[in-house]
């Protein structure tokens, strides 16, 4: 796969169609006439002439600045996980090995906080995905008010995540958040709680304040996609006789799977990185129930300054973005839109 | 199988307060096998009509009884039909044995082998069962086709409703499905209901045509006596192509007086016209003669506009002065030429002209009934 991605890259950038198979097509839909591929080839002139020399200074510069700032952090990050650098000074890149990822597998912080990543960026997913496509099935039903609704839905995703913690952190306090308020005034005080204090439901509580900000973004992602099924598809499913909880189960919601792919991939990535919200509610200690690798990486860096023991955590963290986003990529690369 | 009776149906839509008639009271009898087509221009209501009937849409007034049975207020899975749409709607997460499945796994308690082997059946009549384990994105449009009548036929209902299922075939295999179709519906002996905006579909195809305008149901009647026996000025236009000419005329004494040309009427002729002042005389294009030399009193001289050669016959544009636009056509055997610009003498036989209220659209007189007998042999 790399391998045909790559010469697809090369005969795209050098300009000559190299390509065995088939007649010399170009990009444009004409032909490359056959004089003109052959005095491309060999003189000089036609080498400066060539479509990836010319074309060089707008994707180079661009190219040289991410390949820097961000592939070559990461690059610079999993060296530094390969050392024993700690606190102040700098690290020692003469000794690598792997004893910050031997150290992570003993350290039941780790494992607690890997869990707690897995679990979260399961449940939220599926979650968030659940309730998205159940809100925009009712507003894809033709109610009331659907534009209004779909701006409410949708609006808790243009709040900072900051925002959110705050919120969601008035909304669990045990004396007078609202959840606690209305359970007792309803006569239902014995269900009370410290939701983000108890570690039972800590985790739990964290996952449904990220679902209350993020179905709405599956809800329009979801809308698209129902939008995007001719309605004489729902029509044939009742001419056929399915009912309407069998007609979304079996027609409707199996042609969403390219919305729910790309939805759950943003979440999912998302939840990887749910740094911010877990630090504005809780700093830099989460606890073991709710600790994830991200606040744990950052706790070891930059409160404890192990260095290397948070670079590796960060590795690991990649490693997760890249097995979410590999599979999604590669859908992409077969269909041919990479 | 079952009879199909639509009494008084109407269906009003509310557009912001003010009311859309789409279907304006239209009661039809459809006998048990009977294939009947709906036709007329976009907007006259017949989708909504097969819709009704479907039970996608509910009926503002009236009663839908299919087999005796009162169906109006059912939804579509308890009124035992299956449709047909045109874009055929097959499911494309599904195989085409999953297509044709999945209406009696949801529809009926058969269980999977007898559902696996009315589908195969279904498959082979419609020789289609090579392609059961493909999807239909990887089908051709004919092939699509034939998984949504598949999908139809499995089903064993009452009634077929059919949405302008050919309409996105190209011309060649339109004709193929038509005549196929028919077959199909003739084997299974199955009371259909046909859509379609296409006169030449309606012509072919059905035992009886209704034509439906502005939501209002024009005529119902076999396609001959439509084409023959129009009973109204809409419908005399609407079936027949090139469509029918027609003059608007006054009725005088003992002839229609127009802007081009008088027209002698026989006492006869003039005794259907009775009080009628503005009259619109009609003719089919065939039944206008083009001779050498005019005589009679309903030969009138007119100037070649355009021929159009269709092979078997030319349409000619015919103009009562020259240089003037063409003002009605005339369709000659394929083996005479006319050149634009030659003045040719067009005869309009009495027998053959119908005659409409201008006014109401009612006819007065249609073509004698003597020749239609002769034109419609019964073997």
């Amino acid at each position: 796969m790399l391998e045909s991605l790559f010469r697809r890259l090369v005969t795209r950038g050098s300009g000559e169609e190299s390509d065995p198979s088939g007649d010399d097509v170009r990009t444009d839909g004409g032909t490359v006439t056959k004089t003109a591929t052959e005095s491309t080839g060999g003189s000089q002139r036609s080498w400066r002439e060539s479509e990836f020399v010319r074309s060089l200074p707008f994707w180079l510069p661009p190219a040289l600045l991410m390949g820097l700032f961000v592939y070559g952090a990461i690059g610079w990050n999993a060296v530094i996980s390969l050392t024993e650098w700690e606190g102040f000074g700098s690290p020692d890149y003469g000794n690598l090995d792997f004893s910050m990822y031997a150290r992570m597998l003993a350290d039941p912080t780790f494992v607690a906080a890997a869990r707690n990543t897995v679990v979260l960026l399961v449940a939220f997913t599926v979650v968030s995905l659940v309730v998205g496509l159940l809100v925009a099935i009712l507003v894809d039903r033709g109610i009331r008010f659907e534009n209004t609704l779909r701006t409410v839905y949708l609006l808790p995703m243009s709040l900072s995540f900051v925002v959110t913690a705050i919120f969601w952190a008035w909304m669990y306090n045990p004396e007078f958040g609202l959840i606690n308020v209305v359970l007792r005034g309803v006569g239902l005080g014995f269900l009370a709680n410290d939701w983000i204090s108890d570690p039972s439901t800590k985790l739990a509580a964290v996952i449904f304040a990220l679902m209350w900000q993020f179905s709405g973004y599956c809800m329009v992602v979801y809308l698209a996609g129902l939008r995007a099924i001719p309605s004489d598809q729902f029509e044939a499913a009742r001419i056929d006789g399915a009912s309407t909880l069998r007609m979304y189960w079996r027609v409707i919601i199996p042609q969403l799977r390219a919305s729910t792919m790309s939805a759950a991939v943003v979440l999912m990535v998302f939840a990887l990185k749910a740094f911010d919200f877990l630090y504005v509610m809780f700093g830099d200690t989460p606890g073991p129930s709710t600790d994830i690798l991200a606040t744990m990486m950052f706790r070891e860096a930059f409160s404890s300054s192990n260095w290397a023991y948070g670079a590796a955590i960060a590795t690991v963290l990649f490693g997760l973005a890249l097995v979410v986003i590999g599979p999604y990529l590669y859908v992409q690369y077969q269909r041919g839109d990479l | 199988m079952a009879e199909l009776t639509l009494d008084h149906i109407t269906k009003v839509y509310d557009d912001d307060g003010s009311d859309i008639v789409a279907v304006d009271d239209v009661s039809i009898d459809i006998a048990d096998g009977e294939f009947l087509v709906l036709v007329g221009p976009s907007g006259c209501g017949k989708s909504t009509t097969l819709r009704m009937i479907a039970g996608l849409e509910t009926a503002s007034s009236g009663d839908i009884r299919l087999g005796g049975d009162v169906v109006t207020g059912r939804p579509p899975r308890d009124r035992d039909i299956a449709m047909v749409f045109q874009s055929y709607a097959l499911y494309p997460h599904m195989t085409v044995r999953q297509n044709m499945s999945f209406g009696l796994e949801e529809s009926t308690d058969m269980s999977d082998g007898e559902i696996d082997s009315v589908v195969t059946d279904t498959a082979e009549m419609l020789s289609i069962a090579a392609l059961l384990d493909r999807k239909p994105g990887e089908l051709s449009g004919g092939q699509q086709q034939r998984v949504a009548l598949g999908r139809a036929i499995v089903r064993d209902p009452k009634v077929f409703l059919m949405d302008e299922p050919l309409s996105n075939l190209d011309a060649k295999l339109r004709s193929q499905m038509r005549t196929e179709l028919q077959r199909l519906q003739e084997d299974l002996g199955v009371t259909t209901v046909y859509v379609t905006h296409d006169q030449t579909e309606a012509m072919t195809m059905g035992d009886r045509i209704a034509i439906l305008n502005d939501g209002e149901l024009q005529q119902v009647a076999t396609p001959l006596e439509a084409y023959h026996q129009p009973a109204n000025l809409f419908v005399a236009g609407f079936i027949g192509e090139p469509s029918m000419n027609f003059f608007e005329m006054e009725a005088r004494e003992d002839r229609l007086s127009g802007d081009q040309f008088d027209y002698p009427i026989s006492q006869e002729t003039r005794e259907a016209v009775g009080d009628a002042t503005n009259v619109t005389l009609g003719i089919r294009p065939e039944d206008v003669q083009l001779v050498e030399e005019g005589s009679g009193e309903h030969d009138f001289g007119t100037v070649v506009d355009v021929v159009e050669p269709m092979g078997n016959e030319n349409n000619v544009y015919l103009s009562f002065e020259t240089d003037g636009a063409a003002e009605f056509v005339a369709t000659i055997d394929g083996m005479r030429s006319l050149d634009a610009g030659q003045p040719v003498v067009a005869r309009i036989p009495e027998d053959a002209i119908h005659l409409f209220d201008t006014d109401t659209g009612e006819t007065l007189k249609n073509r004698s009934l003597a020749e239609l007998e002769e034109t419609e042999p019964r073997f």
